[in-house]
């Protein structure tokens, strides 16, 4: 129902349990449009465990009158070999009429003081949109998956004209790690390294194709195959060997992008040369 | 208790709250009463029915019928205008009915809840008519206090032809505050801080008072006062002076605020450019369009009367030489957040800098006055897993987790100390004449000038001047 940010304070603050600890690591805010809040909510619920701390899912609902809709919840967690328990907090806000269009002064109160603050956008970000540029003034991390995007590979260079405003991660790099450090260890038979064969999904081989122009400063061309997860990368006709282990839930790969800090200058190269 | 502007807003949405609250708790006298006075021509049957519905709203605890039954067997009303001698005569008529129904015994309680123009007439009003030789007087005063440090002066010196200053009971609201009165328990009854409670180990403290709201119906008041006096002049420096105040002797009303005032009188910007004052045009607030101040209704389109104010201020003395006190307050800011900062220097060579990265900053001890009341400590930690990554994490006390009964409201516990005269919680007459001196230099120092308004968009930090003063001594005020 229809609510104010006062009131979702004191909900909060009701909700809390005596002898329950919040731990107090990041305010982490999720922009998901409708479309994408069901797998928001899929990976919030594997996140949570790791990231105590103050979740705010933002649902915009332009078409409906103007106003917020809020659920709140305090999630409780015991701590592995205590008796003890830590909460984590979970503020979901349909932000409908025209609040749709400035989730940034919404977001605003319900951030943790002084503690960094990190935003998955799901789904294409809306390059020129209100929504964006509020969001990348209040956050100091902006999450996105590049693979939940129809726009590439000119989507890359929108992104990057966000470099200079928001340290930003990619969910779809992080995913290619364990393919990068089998490519590196090609070296230094990869220095001359001419075309490269991915068969994967399109973002994951633009950011690997990127990744090594970046890095050898050299023309690579990119062929590319496509598949539902990467399965296969050569080099110059040299086969890189898989890597080996189970590939991580989409909540281990948020979860690994919300412990960075600043910005990666590799992955910006790497974004910047995919295109 | 007479409460002089019975019909105002004050008296519905925080005295009589505070007052059910208090006999919701059993902390009122049996004997207790309470005439209200105010120009409205009403009946005491219309008054309680209009304060019965005022606590169903706006009280904190669930509405009692035998509770507001017993509150209200004691409830007068007297409509009349405050020069009035006949109206006078009816309040004195009622509070001796009082004393001889309920055996009130001639103990009052003056609680002037009305503009500061009827407070003199008022109080000589009270000063002829009180009977000196039977019960005690308190005489509650609402901010604000003056306008300036001359007309604050006059004002306690009609006060004090009437009453002594230990009769006397100058609110500031925020003192009652839970979370203020902690600071005191934080730095005194805890060994740990007061060792590094000092220049050698604070960087700087950054204190703000940040409102979502604009002026909200006050903008007759709001245009006279600004920011400065509306916030600044009491709240902030008060908040200041609670920081920065030596170690009181014991928690009498005069030991704490013999403290206070030592700060208050050593306080000092150094100079105009260390004071910014700013005003808000349209923007955006919790998702919604506002208007600029000027567009506000009763509000001049040409005002140049500040919404916000910034300021760099020094503690003079051996404690906090050198060490600036970073202040901010203001209308239609991003978030309502009352906090006070203690930013600690930096270790002196960390190890760690380079791993670390954005990701470790300086300690802080914050101060949540409110929301989230409670305090924090921000400290640098190693994220588990491979490697020597660290970022700062808080360490959180929050009320609301650690103790499971509802924080008071800040007047139920100034009207129960004012009914046991304890001044302790309450401003003296030379701490309001020390943030008056103040008050006054900045004033003079903006007469010289006129401000360019709007400065700010509401729903932001402020003007960016006031990122600028922080910034030119190579710090930043705190995200969010």
């Amino acid at each position: 129902m229809d609510t104010t940010l006062a009131a979702v304070e004191r909900a909060l603050s009701e909700q809390r349990e005596a002898g329950v600890q919040r731990t107090s690591v990041m305010t982490h805010l999720v922009w998901a449009p409708p479309d994408w809040l069901k797998a928001a909510e899929r990976t919030l619920a594997g996140l949570s465990e790791r990231h105590p701390s103050r979740t705010v899912l933002l649902t915009p609902a332009p078409r409906r009158k103007d106003g917020i809709d809020a659920v709140v919840d305090v999630r409780r967690f015991r701590v592995k070999g205590s008796s003890r328990s830590i909460a984590s907090e979970v503020v979901k806000l349909t932000l409908k009429g025209k609040r749709a269009k400035a989730p940034g002064s919404i977001a605003m109160p319900l951030l943790i003081t002084d503690l960094p603050v990190f935003c998955r956008w799901r789904g294409e970000p809306a390059w020129d949109s209100a929504e964006l540029d509020q969001l990348v003034t209040v956050v100091e991390r902006l999450v996105v998956d590049s693979s939940e995007w129809k726009g590439l590979p000119g989507s890359y260079e929108r992104l990057g004209e966000l470099f200079d405003r928001v340290a930003v991660s990619d969910i779809a790099w992080t995913r290619t790690e364990s393919w990068r450090a089998r490519v590196a260890a090609l070296w230094p038979g990869l220095r001359r390294a001419e075309l490269l064969e991915v068969t994967g999904p399109l973002p994951d081989a633009l950011l690997l194709a990127g990744w090594l122009r970046s890095r050898l400063r050299r023309k690579v061309e990119l062929m590319h195959r496509t598949g539902r997860t990467v399965r296969r990368v050569v080099v110059d006709g040299t086969e890189v060997e898989p890597p080996s282990g189970p590939a991580p839930s989409p909540s281990d790969l948020l979860s690994q992008q919300l412990d960075v800090f600043g910005r990666d200058p590799i992955y910006e190269a790497a974004v910047s040369a995919a295109g | 208790m007479v409460v002089f502007g019975a019909s105002g807003d004050l008296t519905a949405r925080k005295i009589f709250p505070a007052l059910y609250a208090l006999a919701v708790r059993r902390l009122l006298p049996e004997t207790f009463g309470v005439v209200g006075v105010a120009r409205t021509e009403q009946t005491t049957r219309q008054f309680a029915a209009q304060m019965r519905a005022a606590v169903k709203q706006y009280a904190r605890d669930p509405f009692d019928d035998a509770v507001w039954g017993e509150l209200a067997t004691g409830l007068r009303y007297v409509a009349t205008d405050f020069a009035d001698d006949e109206g006078q005569d009816e309040v004195v008529a009622a509070l001796q009915e009082l004393d001889e129904k309920r055996g009130t015994s001639g103990n009052r309680v003056y609680y002037l809840a009305v503009p500061p123009a009827a407070f003199e007439t008022i109080v000589n009003e009270l000063g002829q008519r009180r009977d000196r030789t039977t019960g005690w007087t308190r005489l509650i005063v609402e901010k604000p206090f003056g306008h300036d440090r001359v007309s604050a002066r006059t004002l306690n010196e009609t006060i004090l032809r009437c009453f002594v200053e230990n009769e006397v009971f100058r609110i500031d609201h925020y003192l009652g505050k839970e979370t203020v009165q902690n600071m005191l328990a934080l730095r005194f009854a805890n060994g740990i801080f007061e060792p590094i409670w000092n220049r050698q180990f604070i960087d700087h403290v950054q204190i703000t008072v940040a409102e979502t709201m604009g002026v909200e119906g006050r903008a007759a008041f709001y245009e006279q006062a600004g920011a400065i006096r509306d916030i600044f002049q009491n709240h902030l420096l008060q908040l200041v002076a609670l920081t920065a105040m030596e170690p009181p002797i014991d928690f009498t009303a005069d030991s704490v605020r013999n403290e206070k005032v030592k700060v208050l009188r050593s306080l000092h910007t150094p100079g105009p450019k260390s004071v910014v004052r700013g005003q808000y045009g349209a923007g955006l607030v919790e998702g919604e369009e506002v208007p600029g101040y000027r567009e506000e209704p009763g509000v001049d389109p040409e005002s140049e009367t500040e919404s916000f104010v910034s300021a760099k201020l020094y503690v003079d003395n051996w404690r906090w030489a050198d060490t600036p006190f970073y202040v901010r307050a203001g209308k239609r800011l991003a978030r309502r957040e009352t906090t006070i900062a203690i930013q600690f220097q930096r270790a002196p060579h960390p190890p760690f800098a380079e791993i670390a990265g954005d990701g470790l900053r300086p300690n802080v001890l914050l101060i949540h006055v409110q929301p989230d009341e409670g305090v924090s400590l921000a400290i640098g930690a190693k994220v588990p897993g491979q490697g020597m990554s660290i970022r700062t994490v808080h360490m959180d006390f929050l009320y609301g987790g650690a103790f499971r009964t509802g924080l008071p409201e800040a007047y139920e516990r100034l009207i129960l100390d004012a009914m046991l005269g304890d001044a302790t919680l309450f401003t003296r007459a030379d701490e309001v004449d020390e943030q008056w001196a103040l008050v006054d230099t900045i004033v003079a120092a903006w007469r010289r000038d006129r401000p360019v308004f709007p400065n700010y968009a509401a729903g932001t930090w402020g003007p960016p001047s006031a990122g600028e003063l922080i910034q030119r001594d190579g710090r930043s005020w705190r995200r969010h």
